[in-house]
């Protein structure tokens, strides 16, 4: 019979048709067009296509803008928002309204066009976790800024339009919804027990094991009990810390190592399906907080969002978390 | 005197960017399909093309930037465009502009004189 599960953190309930039981194999998993010979201005020689970098690694002794980095932070060319200008915030009779501010920035994480996250050295990915540190740092002192939203669309299907290896962040000068709504989910759970939440599903799945995913030192990776999506799946750290940006270099090492396993975890299990992940991390000027804990949520694109989940906010899973956390954690994959 | 190739399948389009680039001192050549703007940069040299993003034949807009780039990769090319999504697609980034479809071309002139004020000699 199927089950109805609620998300502790969101309320949110989703269906989880177990009798359709889908196995990775039953997916049809629709493989990724890649424009072969195409133009890339992501690639190493064409600088002179992107804005200006804000950040980069590079090799020492080579110029800003020119071939020898390892990876590139560049403004959007053509910005959905503006970075430039004041906030003016408005209302027009009950409607509320402000000017368009915003940061848009591309982090190009490889020189090399078929490089993937789940193929590149454990460095290089550390390298795109120190990016992400550094650009919330640098956009943090930006008063105008309430979030920086840091995601990653990797395959056609989930929305990338460059195969070539690269992550986006957005800040906005607004709290979004969802993760305002995540962060008061968690503060009301912490209001009643006093004790953040995520530590409580961190402890609880690591003692239980049905849903975990892969563990290290500092992180476990989880099917959260209420998932979206099949084969969605959770990167906690172990102990609390609410701010991505605050995580220590030891850390960095450790996601670094998460992060890639359970990418080539997914890779083995659905033969390299296109996903997306988020950083889901404390909004800014309420960083330091009991309640909150950041954690990267990767979701797999194997199933569509249609009327029902439009029109209900619930979601069907046909996969249960249990049987894929089972399939990715018996997945054979070479440590890097 | 600068040259500029319209690229763009509606006539009332070609016709407004026509009159309204040639008051602005432009010489100004129009195709009405892919086809015609390939013949038209094999036959003429342009110092600027406007390129209309989604047109009813041939290639999508993204392509045609990027053949046009293989064969001129020297040639500025502001997209044009009615269509948000584009603005999405790492694809456009090839072009030197982007601009929204407008019957007011005061955006449009102006991205067409940044462009070439970065791209003179």
């Amino acid at each position: 019979m199927p089950e109805l599960r609620k998300d502790p953190i969101l309320g949110r309930w989703v269906i989880i048709s177990s009798e359709r039981g889908k196995r990775p194999s039953d997916f049809a998993l629709p493989q990724d067009r890649r424009k072969e010979g195409g133009f890339c201005p992501f690639d190493s020689g064409n600088e002179y296509t992107t804005p200006p970098e804000i950040l980069a690694y590079r090799d020492n002794g080579t110029e800003a803008n020119k071939p020898g980095w390892k990876l590139r932070v560049v403004p959007n060319k053509f910005p959905a928002l503006q970075i430039e200008g004041a906030l003016d915030r408005v209302g027009e009779g009950m409607f509320d309204k402000m000017n368009g501010i915003g940061a848009h920035e591309v982090i190009i994480e490889t020189p090399d066009h078929d490089a993937t996250l789940a193929s590149m050295s454990p460095k290089a990915v550390e390298d795109v976790l120190w990016a992400y540190r550094d650009r919330i740092m640098d956009l943090k002192r930006d008063l105008r800024f309430r979030y920086a939203l840091i995601f990653k669309n990797h395959g056609i299907i989930a929305g990338a339009t460059l195969e070539h290896s690269h992550s986006q962040l957005i800040a906005l000068p607004i709290v979004p919804k969802r993760v305002r709504e995540e962060v008061d989910g968690a503060l009301t759970y912490y209001k009643y027990k006093e004790r953040c939440i995520f530590c409580d599903i961190v402890h609880q799945e690591l003692d239980a094991g049905t849903r975990v995913v892969g563990e290290n030192s500092e992180f476990a990776a989880i099917a959260p009990f209420a998932p979206r999506f099949p084969f969605e799946t959770w990167i906690l750290p172990k102990k609390h810390d609410s701010s991505f940006e605050d995580a220590s270099p030891k850390q960095f090492v450790s996601l670094a190592t998460m992060l890639q396993e359970t990418l080539r975890r997914l890779d083995v299990v659905l033969e390299n399906p296109a996903y997306n992940y988020i950083l889901h991390t404390s909004p800014f000027r309420e960083e330091d907080n009991e309640y909150y804990h950041w954690h990267i949520e990767i979701m797999p694109k194997l199933t569509k969002v249609a009327g029902f989940e439009w029109g209900s906010g619930f979601f069907i899973n046909p996969t249960p978390p249990e049987e894929a956390a089972r399939f990715l954690r018996e997945a054979r994959i070479v440590r890097p | 005197m600068k040259t500029i190739l319209v690229v763009d399948d509606e006539a009332n389009i070609r016709r407004l960017y026509g009159e309204e680039l040639t008051d602005a001192g432009y010489r100004v050549v129009c195709a009405a399909s892919w086809e015609e703007a390939r013949r038209a940069l094999e036959s003429d040299r342009f110092d600027l093309v406007t390129l209309d993003i989604r047109m009813g034949e041939g290639p999508d807009g993204i392509e045609a930037l990027r053949l046009i780039k293989e064969s001129h990769p020297a040639l500025p090319v502001v997209l044009v465009t009615a269509y948000g999504e584009y603005q999405a697609d790492f694809g456009s980034w090839a072009a030197e502009g982007y601009v929204v479809k407008s019957s007011d071309l005061t955006e449009l002139k102006e991205h067409i004189g940044l462009v070439l004020s970065r791209s003179a000699p």
